[in-house]
């Protein structure tokens, strides 16, 4: 049921111009970072390059679509609850045999499939330029596994704000709410200097950093997963919450 | 008759407030149950709980045996539900819609098409399966959301006001399609309209603030459901000589010209009015007394029941709304 739910939700993202616009505009914004990283890269002598354009790719491609990833979640996922609770599609839902669970993982797995295939974009410019030159794969993979987990924990953001409201406007701006929280959140400037490392660890982006150098922590799918479920699980207590009213 | 739904001390509150309180239902298949109330009495929050959407505060439902509260899954299996609003999704065709419902209440792969055909053919959308919902006027919109509800073939149905906003040919069609459906299952529906649940249901329960005020079978195979007409006579006889007729049990007299008489069983009405008619008297009214349900109900509303009943005034549109569709 969790399939035909996701299905349902894939399916309704790509029956409208949203998701086909996100994707193309993603395309056109990465390939022209893809041709300027080339150029700064390519116009430096060799004494002169620090480190190769791999990591180059990684640091700048990657980082720059995890943050499209950030501003497009919210649009994506505004609807994907709150929508169906202002048109009473919900209903629908509700008087089917289908546990909250598999509604919530089947509405999570409909907006992560998009949520993959941006991630998977700035993989696809890269491996353009494997044709021309050695490309360090491994540094790809966990940069693309970077962007993945940080979508997917955006889209369970998205997915939560989304079950607060009937009112998707207010869902997206909950959820750009919670994401530039959690993306600011270690810019202490020296106040909270005692809880530095606890304010660095709530902060996405001090994680992706990790994987976008090629290193694969635990701590840092650890902080992913964490979040993901925590987010999920919030958003099945309102829906539980609601049927209780 | 085997039982398809029973539910005991139904009670939900929300906040302070009891929006429904020790409801007590029971439901048989080939029953059609009518939730009758005004608005507000509590009939969709009753119909949200038996369709699983709403938890109650308090009391239990079983769908034939099975526990819809603490193990909801195996017991919406059985029920179709078509909420106020039909719950379409705007951006699909009917047929992708339909098979997508089908999906969700788990009919097996091998029978879906299958099930889609049915529900089409049922509910008159036969031709439809290719239009795109967004497309569709509110009528085929309704049947749309009653294919929805049946497309599993549950035994229970629960129909919130099916027929809202719809005009009288849409109307028609509509009870028409639940009279058929009736046959297969059990049904209930809610209305603030008694002539909507006069023309459908066999059982009305009436319900104000939450609280089961009446409850009543509908005998619609009857001339009226108690043999009492009103009549008008622009020359009033002595009523003796009204109560002499032989079709008339009893008569009484009400406002000037106004008679309330009582028919002896399998009296015929058109003898009556030919009879009354060759008297000379002025024959101006004859109309079906009201119901003991009729009188619940606009009791309810506020009241305009006895002086109707006792042949004061004309009337007023609601009365007449609930005798559009007639007993007969």
């Amino acid at each position: 049921m969790i399939l035909v739910i996701a299905r349902r939700e894939w399916q309704a993202s790509f029956l409208s111009a949203q998701a086909w616009t996100l994707l193309a505009a993603s395309q056109l914004i990465l390939a022209w970072i893809f041709l300027r990283v080339l150029e700064g890269f390519s116009g430096l002598q060799v004494a002169q390059r620090k480190v190769g354009i791999t990591l180059e790719l990684s640091v700048n491609l990657f980082s720059f679509t995890a943050v499209l990833v950030l501003l497009a979640v919210p649009l994506l996922s505004m609807r994907i609850l709150s929508g169906e609770f202002r048109e009473g599609t919900f209903n629908l839902l509700g008087s089917a045999p289908v546990r909250l669970t598999e509604i919530l993982l089947g509405k999570f797995l409909g907006l992560a499939a998009i949520v993959i295939v941006m991630g998977l974009v700035p993989l696809e410019i890269s491996l353009w330029l494997g044709l021309a030159t050695d490309l360090d794969l491994g540094l790809l993979a966990a940069a693309t596994l970077g962007v993945w987990l940080s979508g997917l924990m955006f889209a369970a953001v998205g997915l939560f704000a989304s079950s607060l409201t009937t009112h998707p406007g207010l869902a997206a701006v909950a959820s750009y709410g919670i994401l530039l929280l959690m993306s600011v959140i270690n810019h202490t400037g020296g106040v909270w200097s005692g809880g530095a490392t606890l304010f660095d660890w709530l902060a996405w982006n001090e994680h992706l950093f990790w994987l976008l150098q090629g290193v694969v922590r635990m701590s840092d799918l650890l902080y992913f997963l964490l979040f993901t479920t925590f987010f999920l699980a919030l958003a099945h207590r309102r829906l539980a919450n609601r049927r209780l009213g | 008759m085997d039982e398809l739904l029973s539910v005991r001390g139904l009670g939900r509150r929300y906040g302070t407030h009891p929006a429904l309180a020790g409801v007590d239902l029971q439901l048989r298949r080939g029953e059609v149950l009518g939730l009758l109330g005004p608005n507000g009495a509590g009939k969709s929050t009753c119909l949200q709980i038996l369709s699983g959407n709403l938890a109650p505060s308090s009391g239990e439902v079983q769908v034939l045996g099975l526990d819809l509260i603490h193990s909801p899954c195996p017991a919406k299996r059985h029920i179709g539900y078509l909420p106020e609003r039909p719950p379409l999704y705007s951006d699909m065709r009917v047929d992708e819609y339909l098979a997508y419902c089908a999906r969700l209440r788990g009919v097996p792969r091998w029978q879906r098409a299958e099930a889609v055909d049915w529900a089409k053919a049922r509910c008159g959308l036969a031709d439809a399966g290719s239009r795109p919902i967004i497309k569709l006027s509110k009528g085929y919109r309704q049947r749309l959301g009653l294919a929805q509800a049946i497309i599993h073939a549950p035994d229970l149905v629960i129909l919130d006001e099916p027929t809202e906003g719809l005009d009288p040919v849409q109307i028609r069609e509509v009870r028409g399609l639940i009279r058929g459906l009736a046959a297969d299952c059990g049904l209930i529906l809610s209305s603030h309209i008694l002539s909507e649940v006069q023309a459908v249901c066999s059982r009305v329960l009436i319900l104000r603030d939450g609280r089961v005020l009446h409850q009543t079978r509908l005998d619609r195979d009857a001339q009226t459901p108690n043999g009492r007409y009103l009549v008008r006579l622009e020359r009033a006889p002595q009523l003796r000589a009204l109560g002499a007729l032989p079709e008339v049990a009893a008569a009484e007299p009400l406002a000037a010209g106004r008679f309330r008489i009582s028919l002896h069983p399998g009296a015929s009405l058109s003898f009556l009015a030919k009879r009354i008619v060759e008297s000379g008297w002025g024959l101006t009214e004859l109309t079906p007394d009201r119901t003991d349900l009729e009188r619940v109900f606009f009791d309810i509303l506020g009241g305009e029941s006895r002086g109707g009943a006792s042949g004061g005034g004309d009337p007023g549109s609601a009365m007449q709304e609930a005798r559009e569709p007639g007993w007969a």
